[in-house]
């Protein structure tokens, strides 16, 4: 190609240059959502409830996107958070009575993390799919959350809930939920340990291409075993940061978002074949996510509506971004 | 006289584009009945672009192929295979989870109806299995049978090799067909090319080894950067000759940028 | 002769399937007492294995090409709801068609985008599983078709799972019938030979001309109207559906087809052992049943179930082929 008039250079250059980022379409399609429900419903969309409804579950789900997003990144996944987010959660409420909160968070947050291992050691050293790996903890832990509660409610003790370590996680600061300043941490760390650490590159080039990854001296099972690891930490987390919110529990707590997770990355632009893929991306799938699902319940629309969205907007994500892929020579 | 023959398969300044990658640049050649010719070329020279299309596994983005005089407006494995281009590659040609007898017919199978359903002829395709097993040198204690994952190197070549030979395959192209083979197993390989050359057969042999090659070819076409850089019979040039050009390239403008 | 005798059995796919079955069926009938050798029990296992049978098999046909269908669940939902709301309120033919329309063509969708776009089969099946669960529980709003008497006396009400023939449900020969048709496809049919070669090298099948994208369509088309049909089947037999129905299936499809020697990878498939895993995995909840152990341990026990399943179809997979190279 010739080189174009020099004028034209200057103005395309930052335009193409965001076109090729895997979030771009993202970006765009949240802004796009946030303006059409505004315009739709301007009195109530705007408003403080809906916003702070929004952040509140963007912060639970947003937790478990980040977590799977870095799964996905090595070319693997992780069906399983759902239910880890249910028993982590279960366990802090459980054991809080016995250990005391300081103790209970940190024997919920290491569940968490014997989880993420447990998964690691079935994929990488069992040599199964993660894909079957994780469906049969998705189902293993759900059985357990079902086996020991049997269907009562726990809740927390007054004590508890005012445990300055319970405010932490579940308070509030400046009118914002703790719960969505975390989120919003978490989303920078784990941006800044993605595209700006070792373990990050390894992470991204694992997720590449494995044997290239290895013959340059990346220990791909340590890098894949850390991403499980990480992912359950956050499912984990997130479950903890919901009950420290609302103190109690049912079976079905967590049902469903492995499905929320996995979509919030891929329609955040995360390549399914791995190497692909921006926390911010994932960040923003969450909100769009979150803010139809805000104004389905609006709208008075029955739950099993918001999961078929969910289902479709999957199916659809991953369509998309497969063939951009495939058309950009990746 | 050579040339009062018409051309087997003919390409027409052939073109083919991988995304942003040429593969291969303006690229015309003929082959013709009862010849083995060498293809060879550095990696990424184009030699397994070039047979590819002859394979029907990629559409050429321009130029015209011929088969027969015929021009050839559409590409895929299937219609090459039934057109008799066989192709016995490296790393792709053989299931390992089936039988020899399966992988013999795979993608052909024959067919015994009964009451309009197909059934395939399980006791045909054994026997015949079992013909190539002797025919074509394997180990006797192979079985027909067994899974194909068991045979060694040689063996997988060969079985491939018996399998164009009983599809009456007019062209044979053996793309890389000695590599990790022992050196009895690759003159048994050469020897059997050269058979099939003899019942007049089209044998496009691609290879990086030009010793090995410049025994047995008739004629090399060398490929450079995608665009074919010489065509010439065995007679004209020795073998020294022919790894040299390969090693230094000849200088053409192929790698340069292109205009148009 | 003891090495080739051992070759025989090990190579046999399902073989682990009948060692383990034979095993279970034993402890189950000693532990209660003879009580899960009884009819009524065994009338009840039948029923329900070979309603989850049919499903494993199409999930089996999937998991042969190397691909995987977890909406299965979901499309068993889709085809019972179908039929008895169509039936109850048009017609119980059209009822029929519809239902083995829809999954046919919810099978359709995730093939065609599978084998024409390339994207991951489970990321695919995930969002039709949830898609076609939320409109389940979207069109019945929390409550439940159920077929009237008139419904249920209705021939094709009774062909279609309604009828008990000598005590057994007619779900049961509907399994054998898919067994025998399904097993002849797979092993004596080119496009079995087809379906195998993918899953084995799907690459390799490609160069001999196999179209391979319409083997994973053909797959993923019978895999949904499969589903669908034993939907039908067992919401005749119990006569009502809900929007929860069929929830979970999708994954004792897949640990049936899993126990029955099919190979996660691809390329090795046995649908008498798909039968045999889902006859495997039902008796274990109805000793469950039996024992009055809660059916929540039975979600436990699944999830352990496919892992080690899993896990030992991969060392199956090694032993196998150390044995052969020797």
């Amino acid at each position: 190609m010739r080189a174009p008039a020099v004028g034209i250079q200057h103005v395309t250059r930052p335009l193409t240059r965001f076109r090729k980022r895997p979030d771009a379409a993202i970006v765009l399609g949240t802004i796009l959502v946030f303006l059409v429900f505004g315009a739709v419903d301007p009195e109530s969309w705007f408003q403080f409830f809906t916003m702070i409804n929004i952040t509140r579950y963007a912060a639970i789900l947003g937790l478990l996107a980040i977590g799977q997003t870095i799964v996905i990144l090595s070319r693997e996944i992780d069906l399983s958070v759902g239910s880890v987010y249910g028993i982590v959660a279960i366990a802090f409420i459980a054991s809080e009575p016995t250990l005391g909160v300081p103790l209970s968070l940190l024997a919920a947050l290491m569940l968490a993390a014997a989880i993420g291992l447990l998964n690691a050691l079935l994929v990488l050293r069992g040599g199964i799919s993660s894909m079957i790996a994780t469906l049969g903890a998705l189902f293993f832990y759900r059985g357990i959350i079902y086996v020991t509660t049997g269907g009562t409610v726990m809740r927390f003790s007054q004590g508890a809930r005012a445990h300055w370590l319970t405010q932490a996680f579940g308070g509030q600061w400046l009118r914002l939920d703790n719960a969505f300043l975390w989120f919003m941490l978490i989303a920078v760390l784990a941006s800044l340990v993605l595209y700006h650490s070792r373990f990050g590159n390894h992470l991204l080039a694992v997720g590449g291409d494995e044997t290239t990854a290895l013959a340059r001296g990346v220990t791909v099972v340590r890098t894949k075993t850390i991403a499980f690891v990480a992912c359950s930490l956050l499912a984990g987390l997130s479950g903890i940061v919901t009950i420290a919110q609302n103190p109690q529990t049912h079976v079905t707590l967590g049902m469903q978002l492995e499905l929320e997770s996995i979509a919030a990355a891929v329609i955040g632009g995360t390549q399914l074949g791995g190497g692909r893929g921006t926390v911010l991306g994932s960040v923003l799938g969450t909100f769009f996510l979150t803010a139809v699902r805000s104004e389905m319940i609006t709208l008075g629309a029955p739950p099993s509506w918001y999961t078929a969205f969910v289902g479709i907007a999957l199916l659809l994500g991953a369509t998309i971004n497969t063939v951009m892929a495939r058309r950009s020579g990746a | 006289m050579e040339t009062e023959r018409a051309p087997l398969i003919s390409l027409r300044n052939v073109n083919l584009w991988y995304g942003t990658v040429q593969a291969l640049r303006d690229v015309s050649v003929d082959f013709y009945q009862g010849e083995l010719v060498g293809l060879v070329g550095d990696n990424g020279a184009g030699k397994t672009s070039l047979v590819n299309i002859i394979s029907g596994i990629v559409a050429p983005t321009s130029g015209e192929v011929y088969l027969d005089g015929q021009r050839i407006t559409s590409f895929h494995p299937k219609l090459a295979i039934d057109l008799g281009v066989e192709t016995t590659q490296q790393s792709v040609g053989l299931c390992d989870n089936l039988s020899i007898a399966r992988n013999y017919f795979l993608g052909r199978e024959p067919v015994r109806r009964i009451a309009g359903i197909p059934f395939i002829d399980l006791g045909k395709m054994r026997k015949e299995g079992r013909k190539a097993i002797t025919a074509f040198g394997l180990r006797e204690s192979v079985d027909v049978d067994g899974e194909v994952a068991l045979l060694s190197g040689g063996e997988r070549q060969a079985f491939k090799i018996a399998r164009a030979v009983y599809f009456r395959s007019r062209i044979l192209i053996m793309d890389e067909p000695t590599n990790n083979l022992s050196v009895r197993e690759r003159e048994r390989v050469n020897d059997l090319a050269v058979q099939l050359k003899d019942q007049s057969l089209l044998v496009i042999y691609i290879t990086h080894d030009i010793f090995q090659i410049h025994r047995i070819a008739d004629r090399f076409i060398i490929l450079e950067n995608g665009a074919k850089v010489a065509d010439v019979p065995r007679n004209l040039m020795s073998a020294e000759d022919l790894e040299r050009i390969i090693r230094e390239g000849v200088g053409n403008d192929a790698g340069s940028p292109r205009s148009g | 002769m003891r090495v080739s005798l051992a070759r025989f059995v090990l190579k046999r796919p399902e073989t682990s399937a009948v060692v383990v079955t034979a095993i279970l069926v034993t402890f189950l009938t000693i532990t209660t007492g003879g009580t899960w050798l009884s009819f009524a029990n065994l009338q009840s296992v039948s029923r329900i294995t070979a309603v989850l049978a049919i499903m494993a098999f199409g999930e089996a046909l999937v998991i042969s090409t190397g691909e995987v269908d977890v909406s299965v669940g979901s499309v068993f939902a889709m085809g019972a709801l179908i039929f008895i709301g169509v039936g109850r309120t048009v017609n119980l033919g059209v009822a029929l068609l519809l239902a083995l329309g829809g999954g046919l063509l919810i099978g359709l969708l995730n093939g065609a985008v599978v084998a024409f776009f390339r994207v991951p089969s489970l990321i695919v099946t995930l969002g039709t599983l949830f898609l076609f669960r939320g409109i389940a529980y979207g069109v019945t709003e929390g409550f439940y078709f159920g077929a009237s008497d008139e419904v249920r006396s209705r021939l094709i009400f009774n062909v279609m799972g309604g009828a008990n023939l000598g005590g057994v449900n007619v779900a049961v020969l509907w399994a054998l019938v898919a067994l025998l048709v399904l097993h002849v496809v797979m092993f004596y049919m080119p496009m079995g030979n087809r379906i195998l070669a993918v899953g084995g090298n799907a690459a390799s099948a490609y160069s001999r001309g196999v179209n391979v994208a319409r083997v994973r369509l053909i797959v993923f088309a019978l895999s949904g109207l499969l589903a669908a049909f034993a939907g039908m089947l067992d919401a005749a037999s119990i006569g009502y559906v809900d929007g929860s129905f069929g929830e979970l299936m999708e994954l004792e499809a897949i640990a049936a087809a899993v126990l029955g020697g099919c190979s996660l990878v691809g390329g090795r498939c046995s649908l008498l052992g798909t039968l045999l895993g889902a006859f495997l995995l039902r008796a274990v909840g109805s000793y469950l049943v039996i024992l009055g152990i809660q059916p929540q341990w039975f979600i436990l026990l699944l999830g352990v179930i496919v892992v080690l399943a899993s896990l030992s179809d991969r060392v199956l997979t090694k032993l196998l082929f150390r044995l052969q190279q020797r």
